[in-house]
This record gives structure tokens, sequence and C-alpha cells, in this order.
């Protein structure tokens, strides 16, 4: 049997695109290969190790398990699509910079997206929230750790709470100073 | 291989055009994950993705009806659906993995190592189908046991209030579960299903007799019970030793029996 083409239509990282696309093509190979956004990356591509994650309309999506032509009039981000005009790093990419949260840096797009979709959502998460939240990622290298201090960090601060922020210890737990004893 | 694609505006529509040789398409994790058997089996895939009226979750008379297309994002995010369902949606740890699976999907690739069905099947649910001959309502036990490939689940009824309680064992959150199992309270008495990975989909009968007949019966009784039972197929594979999956269904049907009816383990 021929193959069968559609057009899709969507936004990526704020610009609008249209592409010719294969119906069986994965979104994370229209992504890689026709808009050549390799933060996109190709991991187990059966929906476990997260590292394909993007946004899609606000939501955090495995994209190679996720039909392209399901894309249509969506409004997808990528990795590419965080960094400032001048190629300047997003404070979560800035975060897993400074807390070592990055070793090869396969898993760390993936990581990242889900991030800034956590951090973006204006929610408080408990330690153990934020861990089930990043669960859908797996990182062979970094131990989780870092990882997890990077995003804390910076929900604390998208939240206002930057002297919070500053008492996560190495552990990611936040230490609160000892009361002054009471005279 | 499927080459085609059909996006289907309407569940006639999907059922209407439903061959032999095509399979629905839900959420795609399971049909587009790399070494899908579906996709390579199938020449054309039906998407239920632009179908109207599958996504709506409604209450009445005491039960919850769930369109097959609410994801498992959608469940746990839902106010009206019941907290065991929630608790077994939570069961698929990855966010962006539930951001995409439906209850229609994961009921209908009957998996082994289900993450719904063991709870679906302990509470009674009931499926509405949709049909080449219209539409009907089966059970999910029934559902199981004939599999209507052809047919297209459409919504998911649940009692709100049952108490129940459900268990997955697995290496890691990530992992495929060796053992998922649900226990429910009814009037009856205690209801056990399961889903053992290579196995299948499983109804405790026995051991919901057992339980029935003598509610003080020995942990030890039934893990005897289930050491010799032969209609239970289990094998050594790399999910554990034949004794070690009798041994967790048992220890396991036992704890949940326990905790159903209010006594300590």
């Amino acid at each position: 049997m021929d193959r069968q083409y559609k057009v899709v239509h969507c936004t990526i990282n704020g610009k609008k695109v249209e592409q010719v696309v294969d119906v069986r093509a994965s979104l994370t190979d229209m992504l890689r290969n026709d808009f050549r956004l390799t933060s996109v990356k190709k991991g187990c591509e059966v929906g476990e190790c997260g590292a394909c994650t993007v946004i899609i309309n606000g939501e955090g999506f495995n994209s190679c398990i996720y039909l392209a032509v399901w894309a249509e009039g969506k409004d997808i981000w990528t990795l590419e699509g965080l960094t400032g005009p001048g190629g300047e790093l997003s404070d979560i990419q800035q975060a897993f910079v400074d807390e070592g949260a990055i070793q090869c840096g396969f898993c760390t797009p993936g990581f990242i997206m889900t991030s800034w979709e956590i951090v973006n959502s204006g929610k408080e998460y408990t330690d153990d929230e934020l861990r089930k939240a990043l669960s859908g990622h797996l990182c062979r290298c970094t131990g989780y750790e870092n990882i997890f201090r990077a995003v804390k960090k910076t929900m604390l601060r998208h939240l206002g709470k930057y002297d919070e922020a500053e008492l996560v210890n190495s552990q990611g737990i936040t230490e609160y100073p000892e009361p002054m004893p009471f005279k | 291989m499927a080459t085609q694609l059909l996006m289907a505006k309407s569940p006639e529509e999907a059922v209407n055009n439903k061959t032999a040789t095509a399979a629905f398409l839900a959420g795609g994790t399971e049909v587009n994950r790399l070494g899908s058997d579906i996709a390579v089996k199938a020449d054309m895939l039906i998407s239920l993705k632009k179908c109207s009226g599958l996504s709506d979750i409604t209450e009445a008379d005491g039960y919850i009806t769930i369109g097959s297309m609410c994801t498992f994002q959608d469940l746990i995010e839902s106010d009206t659906v019941p907290c065991y369902l929630k608790e077994a949606a939570h069961f698929m740890a990855s966010r962006t993995k539930r951001n995409m699976a439906t209850i229609g999907g994961n009921i209908a690739s009957l998996r082994s190592d289900s993450y719904l069905i063991p709870t679906l099947m302990a509470v009674g649910a009931v499926l509405e189908m949709e049909g080449n001959n219209g539409s009907c309502r089966i059970g999910i036990a029934e559902y199981v046991d004939r599999s209507e490939a052809d047919a297209l689940i459409t919504s998911v009824t649940v009692p709100k209030e049952i108490k129940v309680i459900s268990r997955r064992f697995a290496n890691t959150a990530q992992s495929h579960a060796v053992l998922t199992m649900s226990a429910a309270l009814t009037e009856e008495g205690i209801w056990l299903d399961g889903a053992v990975k290579n196995v299948g989909l499983l109804h405790f009968c026995d051991l919901e007799k057992a339980f029935r007949e003598d509610p003080d019966i020995s942990e030890e009784a039934i893990i005897e019970m289930v050491r010799v039972c032969t209609g239970l197929h289990t094998a050594d594979d790399m999910f554990g030793s034949d004794t070690y999956k009798r041994y967790l269904i048992a220890v396991t049907a036992y704890d949940l029996h326990k905790r159903l009816v209010g006594k300590e383990v």
C-alpha cells in the first residue's frame, strides 16, 4: 500500500510552520529531521525514558510516541525555544549548569522541558510531588539529586522565595535555620 | 506495517472503517511505541483523537461514566473520578505518558501488566461498546474473556462508593509490573482480580471463595493453596520464578483481604 502524507500546520517555538509529513511519522522525527531541532532526543522510542519530551499546549508529552499529524494546530515548545535571542540560557537551564545537573547531557533537554512546565505552573510542589513529576525521565549519570535540586531552587525563585531557594542543601532538602532561643 | 491513517471524527466513522487489518489508535502509548505488534500487523490505523464525545466524565445514580479517550492525567485531575481509580492511574509513573495514555486504550490493549484492568474488574466496571451491529454494554470481565477487537469502547462506568485496595509490584516505578492486584469489598464478599506479567488478566475466584468461607483463614493456608493451584499457569522468566510469583499472589491477596475487612496485617 502507498504511503500517505498530510500537511501539518502548527506553531513551533513561537513560529508558525507547515510541513508535509508521512502520517506514521512521530513528532520526534518531524522536529529533528524537518526542523533540525536536535535537542529532541531519540532514546527508547517506547515512551519510557523522557529524552524526547516537548511541551504541547502547555503540557509535557513524549514526542516519540506522538504522531506528527496530531500536532495540527498545536503550540509546541522544544529546548531551543527557551533560550534568548542571543543564545542566553533561561533560568532553568542555568540552574542545571549551576547545580551540576548534567553529565553526558542526553536526558537533559527532556528533563528541562518537564522542569520548565513545573516552574511555570505557579504551583509550589512538595519534595515528594516534585520527584513524582520528574519520574517520567531516566538519567544514567547524575543520580537525580542535582537535577532535583536545580528544579526545586528554580521553582522557589519563580514563586518569589529567593531566601528559601538558598536554603536548599546538597541533598535537595530545605534546611531552615534554628529558631532563636526564647529569652 | 500500517501506512495509512484515518482521523475519525466520530465513533460511528471509526467503527464503519474498522476492518480485519485496521486497528484503533487511542493515546498512542501502546500502538506508536517501537516494536508494537499492533502497528506491524495493521495496514491502517484509525485515530480516535478527533472523535467527539469520548472525553466526558459524568456522574449519575452513584455511578461515574468515563469517556474512553480520557487520559490517565484526566482521571487524576478530575473531581468526579473515585480515588481508587486515581490510585490505579498513578501506577503509570510517567506524567508525560499519563498525558497520552487513555482508559479505553489501556483496556483494549489487554496487557498482562495492565495498570487499570485489575481495579476495573474488581469493581465490576461496565463498558459501553460501539460496533457494526450498534451499541451494547458488557462487563469488563466478559470483555477480557472474549476481546471484541472490532468493537470500539466508548465509555467505562464504575461505582462511586466502593471500598477498593490495589497493589502493584515492579522493580522500579517505570518497570513492567510482575503483579498488579486489586480487591474490592462488595455485599457478596471480596472480589479479587489481578494482572500477572506474561500470564494474563486473572479473576482469583478460588481465593475469593476461601476468604468468604473462612474470613480468618491463615496466611500459610493461602500460600499453600496458591502454591499447589494447577489452574495458575505461572512460569520462570525474567520477572521472577514460578515460586516467587505464586508466593507474591498469595501474600498480596491475604494482605488486601485483611486490610479490606479492617484487620491488622
